[in-house]
């Protein structure tokens, strides 16, 4: 179980954090953003004609980018301006750190839980008097098993 | 006819409350002539329920608009199938169908149960009809279907633009089977519980219940990506919406319980995560229906929203106080004896995949709720899109997808080195050498390169699977390969039937993956004549037509598709304006191969100069997505046909082996 946090922290590596090196793409901050217009999908996704957000989020992006900054500087310019709604992803500060950390936690409470169970049924297994054969059959030999047994079934009938 | 719907509904809603408590007092006092009687108030129930659905599905064709259901959603220019089709456009109709699919299914488990399982009918009928009785009060108190407006309207509203579709005659009815299905193993887990009939009676009996509700409830997903796909026009299938999360969910854990009902079949062991699987299955369909009506979070499914929220969330409370204070009551009784040999073996594969279905539902449900959740702690309301499930979840299907190739083939109780080696030196040879070919051909993706070569190894090892049985059969029988495979999956259908829709799950992460990491597209305004190249296509823009009709006026973009110099295709992605309500709606043009999906959208355009703005998009390998469905649906069809009933008995008497190896 030490491993759980080391674990737990590579796989947040993995996922929460942004993409290495980013020369700034228009593409990764549209779909950074949320589109306010009610479609629920991202500004990059949006395709509503003459869409009265994703229209001016574009165009926005557009001059934030003109402006030098990076990825991080555009989308801090639109999260003061509008509020953390905009983001399409919950930021990795804060409260917001639990939408990321809770159900890789629970699920290492759950994997926990459930290497205890394995172990304890072991443990079980082992006891003397309890323990059944250790049976490995593969497709092969529980065909030809069934055959076996098909035919002497049939010759047992004749 | 216009009193006889409400009538009906109000029957429907008497009756199943009597068959409750009739079914509850021939439980407890042992009187059977009640137990009787509330097998007949239940399909007395089903004809009353069957008898509104008749009548508001005739005030539709008749275009009743005195009706105000009628009037909101259909005109007198729908179509007949879209009017048939407004019967679940709308929430009243919806709630009405719901009911009648429910009260279809009670019927059905009276009319299969009337000579067996007579510990547990009474319970179950109780609980399939207190369901009832929760959909009949809001039928009757809260919203009726047969509601009459003060005036009668002239002309209907229309049924919504985006459910003018043909996915909207098939997808809401597939979901609501789904749903409604997991109703029936649900009530009769309860009925285990509360009788303290806890042994392996309820699942066995409920087994092809929970698969045929599972597959309407995969094929339900599968159709509402489709539809997504085709209406909404953004080029994805899937944009983690709470509705969509809504019905993934119980998807998930419904997916689970299939496979954990297993390890008790076989080993009788899981007895209590197996209740808590089915009940926390059950709930989510209801949540997920609380999500749908509530409007507590936006979505793109807002044309179903309402007041009722409250409603389904007490009901979801009830279910749940009630569901947990049985399965504690019970809990002594539950208990099984567990035994393994190794932390290496199926059941260990077993577990931890049921860990990974719970576990992307959990992800789902957090993120689903999380902005809920952050603006009760911290009053900011914040947005949980699609990047944030993608990164969540896309670690978790990888896991999934091993589990997938582990599971079915790795040895009961402890696998030894040697059957390791023996089971999976080819399923990872083909992983390996998938990986390396999808690096070759030019994937730079981490996450591409992981996701085929787990896709190569699930498929090695449905294959070895395959090749196994079909040589082991020649060995034997002397048959030959199309015969020996035929007897293979004939003679063993849950096995091989499994390995099937292992097949097309497969299939469809090939179409997750190959879209969202290989997409191409590209966004370009045009003059008539003027032309663009995307993904090996080059695309000329011919000019703007157009057509009217009674019921909506078309303009489409006409584009010739060349593969190289020669034509290929026409394409005309369309801009369609209904007339009543007045709206536009996009229309998407696709050109599928096999290999990938030209997808054409016309953005805006100007009607004078004909310029137009056309989105292109190659979805790679989204074919698989179809295939897969359909590979899924022949799977699940081969483990539920039915045994012929002289050949059943001795499958289970003499020998039990057999299905010892039914997949993960």
């Amino acid at each position: 179980m030490r491993l759980a946090p080391a674990l737990l922290a590579a796989m947040l590596c993995a996922t929460a954090a942004p993409a290495a090196g980013p020369p700034p793409s228009f593409q990764q901050i549209e779909e950074s953003l949320t589109c306010q217009c009610g479609c629920g999908l991202t500004v990059h996704s949006c395709n509503h004609l003459h869409c009265p957000s994703a229209l001016p989020l574009r165009q926005e992006i557009r001059e934030q980018m003109a402006l030098g900054l990076d990825t991080e500087q555009v989308l801090a310019h639109f999260e003061g301006k509008y509020g953390e709604k905009i983001l399409s992803s919950p930021t990795a500060r804060g409260f917001n750190l639990a939408a990321w950390t809770v159900p890789f936690l629970i699920l290492a409470v759950g994997g926990g839980l459930v290497v205890l169970t394995l172990r304890r049924w072991r443990r079980a297994g082992e006891r003397p008097g309890v323990r059944g054969p250790a049976a490995v059959p593969t497709a092969s030999e529980l065909a030809a098993h069934e055959r076996t047994l098909e035919r002497e079934l049939e010759r047992f009938d004749g | 006819m216009i009193e006889l719907g409400p009538l009906a509904i109000h029957l429907a809603f008497v009756l199943s409350i009597y068959a409750v408590v009739i079914a509850l007092l021939g439980a407890w006092l042992g009187r059977r002539d009640f137990v009787a009687s509330a097998e007949h108030a239940v399909l007395a129930v089903w004809g009353a329920v069957l008898v509104a659905v008749a009548a508001l599905l005739h005030a539709l064709v008749i275009h009743d608009f005195r009706i105000e259901y009628v009037a909101g959603y259909s005109s007198s220019t729908l179509p007949l199938y879209y009017t048939v089709a407004a019967l679940w456009g709308g929430q009243k109709g919806s709630l009405l169908w719901w009911l009648l699919i429910l009260t279809s299914f009670s019927a059905v488990v009276v009319l299969q149960n009337r000579q067996k399982n007579r510990d547990l009918m009474p319970y179950v009928m109780a609980v399939l009809m207190s369901v009832a009785v929760f959909f009949a009060a809001l039928l009757v108190f809260i919203t009726p279907p047969f509601e009459l407006l003060a005036v009668p309207a002239k002309e209907g509203r229309d049924l919504n633009p985006l459910l003018q579709n043909y996915w909207m005659t098939i997808h809401p009815p597939s979901l609501y089977l789904g749903f409604v299905g997991m109703s029936v193993p649900f009530a009769f887990a309860i009925a285990a519980l509360a009788s303290g009939k806890l042994g392996d009676v309820w699942i066995r009996t409920t087994r092809r219940w929970t698969l045929f509700a599972w597959f309407f409830l995969s094929l339900g997903n599968l159709f509402g990506a489709l539809w997504a796909y085709e209406v909404l026009g953004w080029g994805g299938y899937w944009a983690w919406d709470p509705v969509e999360n809504a019905a993934f969910m119980p998807w998930l854990t419904g997916t689970a319980f299939l496979h954990s009902v297993m390890i008790q079949e076989k080993k009788n062991m899981l007895k209590v995560w197996n209740m808590v699987l089915v009940i926390l299955t059950f709930s989510l369909t209801i949540f997920g229906t609380f999500l749908t009506r509530s409007g507590v979070i936006s979505s793109v499914h807002s044309f179903t929203q309402s007041g009722l929220g409250p409603f389904f969330l007490a009901f979801l409370g009830v279910i749940l106080a009630v569901s947990i204070a049985l399965l504690v009551w019970r809990l002594p009784m539950l208990r099984s004896e567990n035994e393994l040999d190794s932390l290496l073996s199926r059941e260990s594969a077993f577990l931890f995949n049921n860990l990974i279905l719970v576990g992307i539902a959990f992800a789902v449900f957090w993120g689903t709720v999380f902005p809920v959740i952050s603006e009760w702690v911290r009053g900011v309301k914040i947005t949980v899109g699609p990047p944030f499930f993608n990164k969540v979840n896309a670690p978790l299907g990888m896991v999934l997808l091993f589990l997938m190739g582990v599971g079915p083939i790795i040895a009961w109780r402890r696998a030894t080195w040697q059957h390791l080696k023996r089971a999976f030196l080819w399923p990872v040879l083909a992983g390996v050498v998938g990986g390396a070919g999808c690096f070759a051909a030019g994937a730079r993706s981490y996450w591409g390169v992981v996701a085929f070569s787990l896709i190569f190894f699930v498929l090695g090892t449905i294959v070895t699977e395959f090749v196994r049985g079909v040589r082991a059969r020649q060995a034997m029988v002397g048959e030959s390969a199309p015969v020996a495979l035929a007897h293979l999956i004939g003679k063993n259908r849950r096995r091989y039937g499994g390995y099937i829709i292992h097949l097309g799950v497969v299939m469809i992460f090939v179409a997750i993956t190959g879209t969202a990491l290989f997409r191409v597209e590209k966004q370009v305004t045009l003059n008539p004549s003027e032309q663009f190249d995307v993904g090996g296509y080059t695309l000329r823009y011919n000019g703007l037509e157009e057509r009217d009709t009674p019921h909506v006026a078309y303009l489409m973009a006409n584009v010739s598709v060349f593969d190289g110099s020669r034509q290929v295709d026409t394409l005309k992605p369309e801009k369609r304006f209904y007339k009543k309500p007045e709206q536009p709606t996009t229309e998407v043009a696709i050109r599928s191969t096999l290999g990938a999906d030209l997808y054409l959208v016309l953005g805006s355009y100007d009607a004078e100069t004909k310029m137009a703005t056309i989105l292109a998009y190659l979805n790679p390998l989204i074919g698989f997505l179809y295939w897969g469905g359909i590979v899924l649906a022949v799977g699940t069809f081969v483990v539920m046909w039915p045994t012929p009933a002289t050949a059943r008995e001795p499958a289970y008497a003499a020998s039990p082996a057999r299905e010892e190896s039914a997949p993960s």
